[in-house]
Parts: structure tokens; sequence; C-alpha cells
């Protein structure tokens, strides 16, 4: 049987690009044909729901209620993936938060499949974020994510400085985001659906759209530019690696808070 | 949309001055001779450019920006415009194929029933044979015809067979130089009925020119067989 796979997308900075990456991996998934539900952490509208409602919860990462309704989805039948989309700030205090209900412990045992995306952002600060991340991961799959579609120059980075930060992390790997034509991007952000709906010229509802031809072309340029990466860090099957002949995770203890924002 | 077959024709060359304008004209007036419609496009930077001959049936377009490139390319497959002509600048040819491929322009186009078909003008120019290696090898979703426009390269080379096609090129035949010098007027027309020429013009020149035109013409007529578009 396939483990729970928990799929948590973040990054300390603001504006990296997390929702956007979270929206190609919930493509990817579906495209997969991979069960999926995701968590939202941007309360109280949500961003990530927006675009994929029918999959997304709105959570407030800092109750222990709703930390439980995530928890307790890693344990159910109904989706093979969990995604999380953790806002920013919120990445190193929810790693410490999972490390302490035994969320990586029970990655490392093998019992779940653990995968982290983390955007870094053009700075500096972004390298000592990797610092931070480090000591949570344990037998996580570390994806460092270069996300180009805000038009991102990581331009601080000199690469002896980068190597020794990485190096940190041996089994890191890098994926690179390429940069989505502006007038694209915008348009997906406007009509509120999946890119692959977009693509596709359908509304939220099913309906057939009017999206310009040339832009549905770009987004779909991008988009299998993006899956091409993830095949080549073999994501699929990660995250269908099968369960090791070991009894599920029980339900985790509940935390108190994760981080005062 | 409509179920007919429309062709689209892309006349291009990464060099100037190898007659892309000319091509263009020729195959424009090939429908409006018949009263068949047609659109064409004009990227063409350098006067006398395709609106100037003929500025009825003519838009300018521009792809240096997205705006630009949802005008043009939404424009070029929503409408039922009949055939349609692009004059490709040997500045726009790569950014025009570039996207054209990215947004895969010839796979939609030819689920509306749109033909595409690229008329590629050889010149003895090195560029221009790397450039037709790399359409032939990237675009293999339009069919991809060498042009021997021998007005303005004499000595074009052979080309090998073309596997999309049945002609293995497009020839436009030598013309004297009086008549190479009218039809390069703005005020020339190839569709004006074959009998009413400038009165002035010899009798021996008349004739050569009709038969030029006809030799012409004949080829698109086999081109539009071949594209399904008849």
């Amino acid at each position: 049987m396939t483990k729970p796979a928990v799929v948590l997308i973040g990054g300390d900075k603001g504006g990296v690009g997390k929702t956007t990456v979270a929206r190609t991996l919930l493509d990817y998934f579906a495209h997969q044909q991979l069960r999926v539900r995701a968590f939202d952490t941007e309360v109280p509208r949500g961003t990530l729901k927006r675009f994929h409602p029918n999959v997304t919860d709105v959570v407030d990462i800092n109750h222990v209620p709703d930390q439980m309704r995530i928890f307790d989805t890693v344990n159910s039948t109904d989706a093979t993936v969990t995604l999380i989309d953790v806002r920013a700030g919120l990445l190193s205090p929810t790693l410490h938060a999972l490390r302490n209900i035994g969320f990586i412990e029970a990655a490392k045992k093998g019992d779940i499949t653990f995968v982290l995306f983390h955007i870094l952002g053009p700075s500096i600060a972004s390298l000592d974020e990797i610092v931070d991340t480090a000591a949570y991961l344990g037998d996580a799959k570390y994806f460092m994510v270069k996300n180009f579609i805000n038009n991102t120059y990581f331009f601080e980075w000199d690469e002896a400085t980068t190597a020794a930060y990485f190096k940190r992390i041996p089994g890191a790997v890098g994926i690179t985001i390429p940069k989505l034509v502006e007038m694209a991007a915008e348009q997906v952000d406007l009509a509120s659906v999946p890119f692959a709906t977009f693509i596709a010229n359908k509304k939220q509802s099913g309906a057939s759209a009017s999206y310009s031809f040339v832009l549905r072309g770009y987004v779909r340029h991008w988009l299998d530019t993006i899956w091409a990466e993830y095949d080549r860090v073999g994501l699929t099957d990660i995250i269908e690696a099968r369960e090791s002949p070991r009894p599920p995770i029980g339900r985790p203890r509940p935390i108190i808070k994760i981080a005062e924002t | 949309m409509t179920d007919k077959t429309t062709p689209l024709y892309i006349v291009c060359s990464p060099c100037r001055r190898v007659g892309k304008t000319l091509v263009s004209r020729l195959l424009a007036e090939f429908y409006v001779v018949n009263d068949r419609p047609v659109a064409a496009f004009d990227f063409a930077d350098e006067d006398p450019q395709l609106a100037d001959y003929l500025p009825g049936i003519t838009t300018i377009a521009d792809i240096a920006d997205t705006r630009g490139q949802m005008d043009f390319f939404d424009r070029l497959i929503a409408d039922d415009m009949g055939a349609k002509i692009i004059d490709l600048s040997h500045r726009v040819f790569k950014n025009f194929f570039t996207v054209v491929q990215e947004i895969r322009f010839f796979e939609e186009a030819r689920r509306r029933s749109i033909e595409p078909l690229i008329l590629f003008i050889i010149d003895p120019d090195p560029r221009s044979a790397k450039a037709y290696g790399m359409l032939r090898h990237q675009l293999s979703q339009a069919s991809l015809l060498p042009v021997r426009n021998q007005i303005k390269t004499a000595a074009t080379p052979r080309v090998g067979p073309n596997a999309n096609m049945a002609p293995t090129s497009l020839d436009i035949p030598l013309l004297t130089f009086p008549l190479k010098a009218l039809i390069d007027r703005q005020s020339f027309s190839f569709s004006r009925p074959r009998g009413t020429s400038p009165a002035d013009l010899p009798v021996l020149l008349k004739d050569e020119l009709s038969r030029w035109v006809e030799r012409v013409f004949f080829q698109f007529r086999t081109l539009e067989v071949l594209l399904g578009c008849a």
C-alpha cells in the first residue's frame, strides 16, 4: 500500500511564490491521478483555495483543532498526498511543531513520506533559512526551489557561499521554476482557476471560457517545463513510495501553538 | 469555425531582400483575382512593404510584446477570413517561430481546419540553410516548402525532396528587366485581367508577363490541392 505523503511548501519570506508552486504541484498530482487534499494557511480568506476550492481547506496553523484536521487527513485513506501551503514566516515554526508531535520521526521510520519544497528568495537571508530548516529535516525529501516566476534574480548568491550552505543538507535537490509571461500569470490569477483548467479553456464551473489562445499556450509551455522538473527529480516515485510493514501512525498529540504572529 | 480547410501561408527567410514581399503579393492576388476571401499580415519593416501594394487586405502586425502576439495569433485562429498570408520580416523570423513553437500554434491551427504552409525563400546565404534545417527539425507540424525565387537570387541552391509535399519547391521564374521594374511599381497589380496590363507595354512583354503569372498561379493551385484547401 502507498504510504501517506505530506508535501510542505514554505519559505520564510513573503512574495517568493509559495502558492504558485503549490498550484503547480496540485495540477501535477491531479495529472498523475493522485488523490490530494490541500491546506491553505493564509487565514482567513486563503489564496490556494481560490484556485483549487474543491480540494483545499483554509486552516489556521496556530490553532490546535486545525492542526488536528491536517494530521487526521494524513492518516485517512481519502488522499494519497496531503499538501500544506505554509504562509510566509511560518516554515520554521511549522517544522518545529511537526518535530514535536513526532511527525519527523514517523518519516524517519518510513511510516510516512515527507517532502519539503523550500521556496528560496533572492537574498542571502534565504540561505540562512536553509540552515534553520536543516535542523528539522530528518529523512525528508528536501527540494530547494528557485522560483523565477516573479522575475527574481538570484544575484546575491556567490557560488562558493551558496555551496557552503547547500552542503548542510547533502540530499537536497534543486528545482527551478521558470518565469511565466506576466500577462499570462495575471489572466490565470483573474480567472481564479488551476493552471491546467486555464490551459483547457475552462472556467471553475467546467463551462467553456474564452481565454486568449496565446496566453494559454504560454501557460502550457511553462507548466510543461515545471512538470519536467518534477519528473526529473522523481517526484511521483517519491510520493508513491510503498508503505513499510508497520502499523499506521497514531493520532498525534495536539500541540498548543506553533508561533505567535 | 467552418468545416472547410483554409490555407495559412507563411512567407519567410532569415535574410533580407530575397523577395518575400513579392511572393506574398503573388499569393494574395492569386485569391483576389478569383474574388476569394484573403487576409494578409505584414511584418515587413522596409519599404516598399506588402501594405503599400495591397492596403485593402493587409494588416500591419507586430508581435514584439505579449499584447501584440495576442492581437495577432488569437485573431488568426479565431477569424474565418479565408486564406491567410504572412509576410515575415527577416528581423521577426526567429521570434515568430519561437512563439509559434512555444504556444503550439500550428497544432491549434490544424485543429481549427487551418492548414499552415511555410514558404521558405532559399538563397546562398549560410544563414538560410541553417534556418531551413532548424525549421525542418523543430516544426514538423507544418509543411515546409522551399521557394526558389530566381528574380532575386538566380543562383539558388537545389534542394532535396520534401517529405511533406509532392513538389520539391515553388519556383518563381526569371523575368526580363523591364518587367521586373514594372512589377516593382506600387501601382502594379497581378490580379488585373491579363489583357489589361499597362497599355504601353509591347505585346511580347505582355505575353511574357501573362505566361509568367500563369506559371506561378498554376503552382499555387497545385499547392491548394495538396493542402486540401481547393
